[in-house]
């Protein structure tokens, strides 16, 4: 960073700099993005895009972008988990329902994958819940069903989408009506 | 944790987690929407609809402002005041919930101001209520416990120096269902409201005032209700819990299966709670589309009818007649050698209520294998006319969620109330919000809403259809722009069932084709039980009794005990083979037994009454060697020698859709049609009517035990008993 300072100190410093018709800010490699006598303005470049070295630029645009597998990933080779627990699994991807008991929502806004249930059994030293079943607590949240598809279909599972039915039109309420003279609403009771 | 604030208020209104509104298509009768309102909810702009609640508003964009009293499914009380938020220039707190928005008005949920609002009313609420949570029920799933975490003072200053003790109110007896602890009660009248505005039943109400205020029915009552269990949910703290779950779990120690109920033809949505493969309780589960967020007291109560009676492994009979416990292999043999023995014509399969798709797919092609077409329904339905080829006349056409657009609906031989509780819910929410009539064609009942009684004959429904009816009913449903006329299942079975169900018809399609909305539908059959629509589906004929008559060799019972089969229509040395789970009607008459699982430990295929299919999932295993039905038969096809060509489950339902899309398109529902057809075909039965239609199920202790799990459930035994006792008593 400081060999790019100096160097951008130097350039307005030299009397060479100052007879130069102008101090382009258009990199060579900015220039092919589009036409530039099409354009209004000049486009507006960030300073850190304008004062790194092209091997910098570089570097960071290998960092920042994402390396693309040409084919699907397929883990079930890889992941270790047993056959059995791969093609006989099914996995239900579903937004979790809200307690009835409660009126709070704010642990339901996300997507979840869960295993078929298995036996489950109380053991009788702590009268615990034991099971066979390694998958049976395996719960893992996504922010949106397509994650979930992916992870499942990366991990070879069968999965299935239950996508609730809980949208409703939004309707007013009003405490007003309370006090409206309507048979059907009036009770004998408050 | 993948959540972070702002992607939670993007998910709420994102088009992926929107279901199809299959529901709302007819709302285009309400004017053209006012313009918008904007409102500012913690420096978020939100656009709604003027007249809405702060509270409402603020859901919009995923802010949720805590609340006891308010229930978006009830009217607005206000007299919590958790819901207290600071409005700008406002010189006092609001009460979110029943202040409407203001153009450009400035909600403030999360200030200092708002902050301190709930802190003082969350001090005032914990002034009178009990510190009893470890020994609650509710523990650990209470509002008040969780937002007293949340919003709370994290000190009291409650010091009681005189030693007073805290407000101690006396519990109140309302039934064997609902365990009332009435020191808790912080008075968010959410029950009252429940019970007068769902329910129905205006029994709840308070007396006394101040600190003296009592939540109560006055004189000791029962809460007469189908759907009381649904105030143990509402209730935000440990007042009303549930009695036969009472200190039975704690929610962290137990697992949530979502599941699919099949206690009554509605296929309403549950949450089966379990823990050490035992089912626990039962909570509804919200679909909008089927039981909103309510559930039915049999439907909730009945699961500890699963432990009782079961048949938990294969039984033949001996030398004696007497069942004993066998191997499967023995059972299974038994029953094949009776099976291989049998002339084709001979052997006979009768479906019953709570068979799933699967295992009635299973028995129907094995039977056809055989060389049969007996398949038979326990329930009747007509088979002149078009009888059960066309989908459309014996579903609930009109769909549920779309009957609270009705303007006119017309009962025909059916008590909704107790063979539908939801449904009636929803006629009743129809009647009370959106002014609907209700007129009854049959037996005087208590719907819980006043309704137009036009007799109890047949041939009144003739007059209607022909409309040569002088009764005021009839210009009501011309005059209708949404009428619905359900005709209960049960009027099916008599000799005059083609004709009633010909003149519903005509009548239901005359009113049809003058709608001015095309999509509307007026025909509705609502049957009886979960299993009904699947096997007639399938291709499972109604109408057992010919069949009987035909003096069959084998019979196979597929889960049915509705009493339909009885030894004495039996020739004497005729084969009973019973598959199901509970040891009831069916099981009595068996030489062998098939143990079958029940509804919470299968993964089985249910249709609704409107035609949605919808899936069960395993919640416990089934208990001891009772196996998954369709996995019975397909073992016993292959030791009779023709052998099913399935092996999976994901194998029995491409079978299922081959047959029928509809069975394997799980949570959505068709739309039908060919009504056209099926009234032409039907207009040869038009023929005079003389019956009068009688319900089976008139009053609510008629209501508890209707089939083989809640006839074996203890606590629905209880409530019948507690009925009978109440209707004795003086109040």
């Amino acid at each position: 960073m400081l060999k790019v300072i100096a160097r951008t100190a130097n350039l307005a410093k030299t009397p060479l700099s100052r007879s130069l018709p102008a101090f382009s800010t258009c990199g060579a490699r900015l220039s092919s993005s589009a036409d530039p006598t099409s354009r209004r303005e000049a486009p507006k470049l960030e300073n850190e895009t304008v004062l790194t070295l092209p091997e910098e630029a570089h570097q960071k645009n290998a960092l920042e972008s994402n390396i693309t597998v040409p084919t699907k990933v397929d883990l079930t080779p890889v992941s270790g988990v047993p056959e059995e627990h791969i093609k006989t699994r099914r996995v239900r991807i579903y937004q979790p329902a809200k307690n009835a008991m409660q009126s709070g929502t704010n642990n339901i806004h996300h997507w979840e994958m869960e295993f078929d249930t298995r036996q489950r059994w109380e053991n009788p030293l702590m009268g615990w819940t034991s099971t066979g079943d390694p998958l049976s607590n395996m719960k893992v949240q996504f922010s949106s069903p397509d994650e979930a598809i992916e992870h499942c279909e990366k991990n070879g599972w069968t999965w299935y989408l239950d996508v609730p039915k809980t949208e409703k039109p939004l309707k007013p309420k009003s405490y007003g009506i309370n006090f409206s003279w309507n048979r059907r609403t009036r009770v004998s009771t408050k | 944790m993948l959540r972070q604030p702002l992607t939670r208020a993007i998910a709420l209104s994102s088009p992926s987690r929107v279901a199809p509104l299959g529901a709302r298509r007819y709302a285009d009768a309400v004017p053209a929407q006012p313009e918008k309102v904007e409102v500012f909810i913690d420096d978020k702009p939100v656009y709604v609809p003027p007249g809405t609640t702060v509270l409402q508003a603020a859901a919009q964009v995923g802010v949720e402002i805590p609340r006891f009293c308010y229930h978006e499914r009830l009217a607005v009380a206000g007299n919590c005041r958790m819901c207290l938020v600071e409005v700008e220039k406002s010189p006092k707190p609001v009460a979110a919930c029943a202040m409407p928005v203001m153009k450009g008005m400035r909600v403030k949920t999360d200030s200092d101001l708002t902050k301190k609002a709930r802190e003082g009313v969350m001090e005032f609420l914990l002034v009178n209520h009990p510190l009893d949570c470890p020994i609650c029920d509710q523990g650990g799933e209470c509002d008040l416990q969780d937002q007293s975490m949340a919003f709370g003072s994290d000190k009291s200053r409650f010091t009681d120096i005189h030693f007073s003790g805290k407000r101690a109110v006396e519990d109140k007896d309302v039934g064997p269902l609902i365990k009332t602890i009435m020191t808790r009660c912080i008075h968010c009248t959410r029950c009252i409201r429940f019970a007068s505005e769902v329910a129905g039943v205006d029994d709840f109400g308070t007396t006394g005032r101040g600190s003296d205020m009592q939540v109560g029915t006055y004189v000791e009552k029962m809460f007469l209700s189908e759907l009381s269990g649904n105030i143990i949910d509402l209730c935000p703290v440990g007042a009303l819990t549930s009695k036969p779950y009472s200190f039975a779990a704690r929610p962290w120690e137990t697992r949530r299966i979502d599941s699919v109920d099949v206690l009554d033809p509605l296929g309403s949505n549950i949450v089966v709670t379990t823990r050490t493969n035992e089912v626990l309780r039962i909570l509804p589960r919200t679909n909008e589309e089927i039981n909103e967020e309510w559930l039915s007291d049999k439907s909730r109560f009945a699961c500890d009818g699963l432990k009782r009676q079961r048949l938990v492994t294969p039984m033949l009979a001996d030398s004696r007649g007497n069942l004993t416990p066998v191997e499967w292999e023995d059972a299974i043999v038994a029953a094949a050698r009776a099976i291989q023995d049998c002339p084709p014509d001979k052997l006979l399969a009768v479906a019953g209520d709570l068979a799933d798709a699967e295992s009635l797919v299973a028995l129907k092609d094995l039977v056809n294998r055989l060389g049969s077409e007996n398949v038979y329904t326990e329930r009747d339905f007509p088979l002149e006319g078009s009888g059960t080829d066309l989908r459309s006349s014996y579903l609930l056409n009109t769909k549920i969620a779309n009957v609270e657009d009705a303007d006119f609906v017309l009962l025909i031989g059916t008590n909704v109330r107790f063979e539908a509780p939801l449904l009636n819910a929803r006629i009743r929410k129809a009647f009370i919000h959106k002014e609907t009539d209700v007129a009854v064609i049959g037996p005087k009942i208590d719907l819980t809403y006043d309704y137009l009684h036009v007799g109890d004959s047949a041939s009144v429904v003739k007059d209607l259809a022909t409309g040569s009816s002088s009764h005021e009913v009839l210009k009501r449903l011309d005059a209708a722009k949404r009428p619905i006329v359900i005709l209960g299942a049960d009027q099916l079975k008599t000799q005059e069932g083609s004709a009633l169900l010909a003149y519903t018809q005509e009548l239901a399609l005359r009113l049809q084709d003058k709608l001015q909305d095309k999509n509307w539908k007026v025909l509705n059959v609502l049957q009886r039980s979960a299993g009904a629509v699947a096997a007639l589906d399938l291709g499972y004929r109604p109408g057992v009794a010919t069949a009987l008559a035909a003096q069959p060799r084998v019979v196979f019972l597929l889960g049915a005990d509705g009493g339909v089969v009885t030894r004495e229509q039996l020739p004497k040395d005729a084969f009973v083979i019973y598959q199901g789970h509970h040891g009831d009607v069916g099981a009595s008459i068996a030489d062998v037994v098939f143990a079958g699982a029940a509804y919470t430990e299968k993964r089985a295929t249910y249709v609704n009454a409107e035609g949605r299919a919808q899936q069960t999932l395993p919640a416990v295993s089934p208990p001891g060697r009772a196996r998954d039905d369709w996995k019975i038969i397909r073992a016993l096809s292959e030791v009779v020698g023709e052998r099913l060509p399935y092996n999976n489950l994901d194998e029995v339902r491409d079978r299922l859709g081959q047959i029928s899309p509809a069975l394997v398109s799980y949570g959505e529902v068709q739309d039908n049609n060919y009504f056209a057809q099926a009234r032409a075909l039907s207009k040869s039965l038009q023929k005079p009517v003389s019956g009068t239609l009688d319900v089976q199920l008139k009053q609510l202790e008629d209501f508890f035990m209707t089939d083989p799990i809640s006839r074996a459930s203890p606590t629905m035994a209880k409530c019948v008993q507690a009925v009978i006792k109440q209707k004795s008593s003086v109040y």
